[in-house]
């Protein structure tokens, strides 16, 4: 369960200040499929980097599960994006030198899951995104679907409840990005909440719910 | 994890190899710095001290001198005057001492064939032995019989010996002292001496009973005593002990400062130890700066690098790796590259104390002596090295851990 209250964030830099978001309150439940749509600068990213605990609001009140996300600690936000929080991101963020299957056990290294549990879980992630046989290679061997999708799995290694995607398919080709639709679409089926950016209004059709955003509001 | 992160060092490592080899050399050279001169240090240290023992080992000298105080009707200024009679008989009354001798000193003419030379002659016990480490080589010390029979036999040392006798075998020969016949019973071992009392050193003297010196010359009264405490630790309490029994049988006030002419050796022997550990720790210091230059490399080689890595500590903050995880991983880098720096030095260390043995005995490494790799030095070595390391590692991989994940990944 996502709830936020009365979300504002600011940026500063040196003399100006710019309102990212100006007061946003919305609830997601658990199993939602949410997308969120806007024009670029409307502070879609913002808002996904505050929900996936990568950035704290100025002002306002994020509860994630119960708990009051201000009040947790550097490690403790750090264990909420290693085992509750997926994130995928525009630009896939892999590590350029760690191999596909490097890159997947990643979040299961900080959790200090052992090697069995880690190669089974890893097996099992390339087969499902169906790049098994691209586990040996380099994100930059890879296209950029076949690298969304290996960031995919990496943001599923810890099996979290909750999926954020900020622009999953904005890199990508149509089919590449109906792929990563169908992905996502399964994910949903399988009970987790999900929580996605796009410009697409397609890809959107995808989800239950659309949060349109306007120069940090929220307008539908 | 093991694997990523060797993969991730030698890549750092290998990627820019100049930047690497300047930063490994730093360490190096610091670490070979501070190996050579701790090294040379202790061995200038061991070197001092055996030559100091050279003059004797866990002695005290006594050197009966006048009062500076009146006594009992006497004036200041009364020579203190000494039997040796009574200095063979101070154990008797003054516990804890090991070995005592009286000292007869005098400079007398020896001759052998045509060779003369005016040289130092003792009159000792056979005690003065092992208090002075004038050891037999060939032949034996002045003993217990030569003693009571007042034997005209002498001991001399290994210079004496060899300037007399040049290649000859001194042992059983004769030679003349002040013209009286003296048989040569033993040549002294060779031995180091930086210190001295009393005439010349001990390899250029004659050592004769002190019992066929009075008789022969006359003499009534010691030039000094040499004893050895039992216990090292007490020499202060033993010699108060001696002075007070000497006042009360010769006559003279036991708080009288100079009526005895005291050398505690082992009162210097702990200021010459202090000295010498002051003089190696200040060695240490130098080298640990050079060392310390090498470390400042490794830090600001490891700040460029975490700057060039925001991005995957921004990836890594992102799925959850903990602020000592992202620490952990650069310092362990940075320690790395600092151990592997410093096993090259001391290899390259190692070899060039090796080469130092190479130099001949004698002459200059009687004063420094041979530097070793000696456990001390490997001890204090890795200390030093794992202390700047340790601060070297800290500060950028502090830096590292202290990324803001968003930040980093707008890079
Ligand atoms: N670190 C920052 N410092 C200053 N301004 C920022 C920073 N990050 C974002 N902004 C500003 O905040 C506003 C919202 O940015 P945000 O990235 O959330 O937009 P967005 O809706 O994701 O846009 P896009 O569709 O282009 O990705 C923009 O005006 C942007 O310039
Ligand atoms: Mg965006």
């Amino acid at each position: 369960m996502i709830e936020l209250q009365d979300i504002t964030k600011v940026y500063r830099t040196g003399s100006q200040s710019l309102e990212a978001l100006r007061g946003i309150s919305v609830k997601i439940g658990k199993g939602e499929f949410i997308s969120i749509m806007g024009p670029s600068g409307s502070g879609k990213s913002t808002l996904m980097n505050i929900i996936g605990c990568l950035d704290t609001p100025t002002a306002g009140e994020y509860v994630l599960d119960s708990d009051k996300v201000a009040g947790l600690t550097f490690d403790q936000l750090a264990a909420v994006r290693n085992r509750k929080i997926g994130f995928v991101f525009q630009n896939f963020n892999l590590l350029p030198y760690a191999t596909a299957w490097e890159n997947i056990e990643l979040p299961m290294l900080f959790d200090g899951k052992n090697g069995r549990r880690r190669r089974e879980r890893v097996t099992e992630l390339l087969n499902a995104v169906g790049l098994y046989e691209w586990r040996g290679h380099r994100p930059s061997e890879l296209s950029g679907g076949q690298q969304q999708r290996i960031a995919l799995a990496r943001a599923l290694a810890n099996d979290p409840p909750i999926l954020l995607a900020d622009e999953p398919t904005g890199n990508l080709d149509s089919k590449s990005g109906e792929e990563i639709m169908a992905i996502l679409t399964d994910l949903w089926r399988e009970g987790r909440t999900i929580v996605m950016v796009t410009h697409n209004d397609h890809i959107a059709a995808h989800s239950e719910r659309t949060i349109r955003l306007f120069d940090g509001q929220v307008v539908a | 994890m093991i694997g990523i992160f060797f993969r991730n060092l030698f890549r750092d490592l290998v990627r820019q190899p100049l930047r690497t080899a300047l930063t490994l050399s730093g360490v190096v050279w610091g670490t070979f710095s501070v190996v050579l001169l701790l090294s040379f240090g202790d061995s200038v240290s061991k070197a001092q001290m055996k030559r100091f023992h050279g003059m004797g080992q866990g002695i005290v000298l006594v050197f009966p001198s006048r009062t500076t105080l009146a006594w009992q009707g006497f004036l200041k200024g009364k020579a203190v005057r000494v039997t040796p009679e009574t200095v063979e008989a101070i154990p008797e009354k003054v516990p804890g001492i090991e070995l005592i001798s009286p000292e007869f000193v005098g400079s007398r003419l020896i001759s052998y064939g045509r060779k003369e030379f005016r040289n130092t002659v003792r009159g000792v016990n056979p005690e003065f032995e092992l208090m002075r480490n004038t050891i037999a080589g060939k032949g034996r010390f002045i003993d217990a019989e030569d003693m009571t029979a007042r034997k005209r036999d002498c001991f001399i040392g290994d210079v004496l010996a060899t300037d007399l006798f040049g290649t000859e075998a001194p042992v059983g020969r004769n030679v003349l002292i002040d013209g009286v016949p003296f048989l040569v019973v033993g040549v002294m071992r060779t031995k180091l001496q930086n210190s001295n009392y009393n005439g010349q050193r001990d390899e250029r003297c004659a050592f004769i009973p002190w019992t066929t010196y009075s008789s022969l010359y006359g003499a009534k009264y010691v030039s000094n005593i040499i004893f050895r405490p039992r216990d090292l630790g007490r020499s202060k309490a033993v010699m108060a002990g001696v002075k007070g029994h000497l006042a009360k049988l010769i006559g003279f006030s036991a708080a009288d400062p100079d009526a005895l002419g005291v050398w505690d050796t082992l009162d210097f022997e702990r200021q010459f130890t202090t000295f010498f550990l002051a003089f190696t720790v200040f060695l240490g210091i130098i080298g640990s700066f050079t060392l310390l230059v090498g470390g400042v490399g490794v830090a600001s080689i490891m700040r460029v690098v975490v700057e060039e890595r925001t991005r995957e500590i921004g990836v890594k903050l992102a799925v959850g790796a903990r602020r000592r995880t992202i620490l952990w991983q650069f310092f362990s880098e940075s320690l790395v590259i600092m151990i592997l720096g410093g096993l090259v030095g001391f290899g390259l260390s190692a070899g060039a104390l090796q080469g130092a043995k190479a130099f001949p005995a004698g002459g200059f490494t009687d004063f420094v002596g041979v530097p070793v790799l000696n456990p001390l030095v490997i001890v204090s070595t890795v200390l030093i090295l794992l202390a700047i390391g340790v601060v070297a590692g800290m500060i950028p991989a502090r830096t590292a851990a202290s990324t803001d994940p968003i930040e980093a990944l707008r890079k």
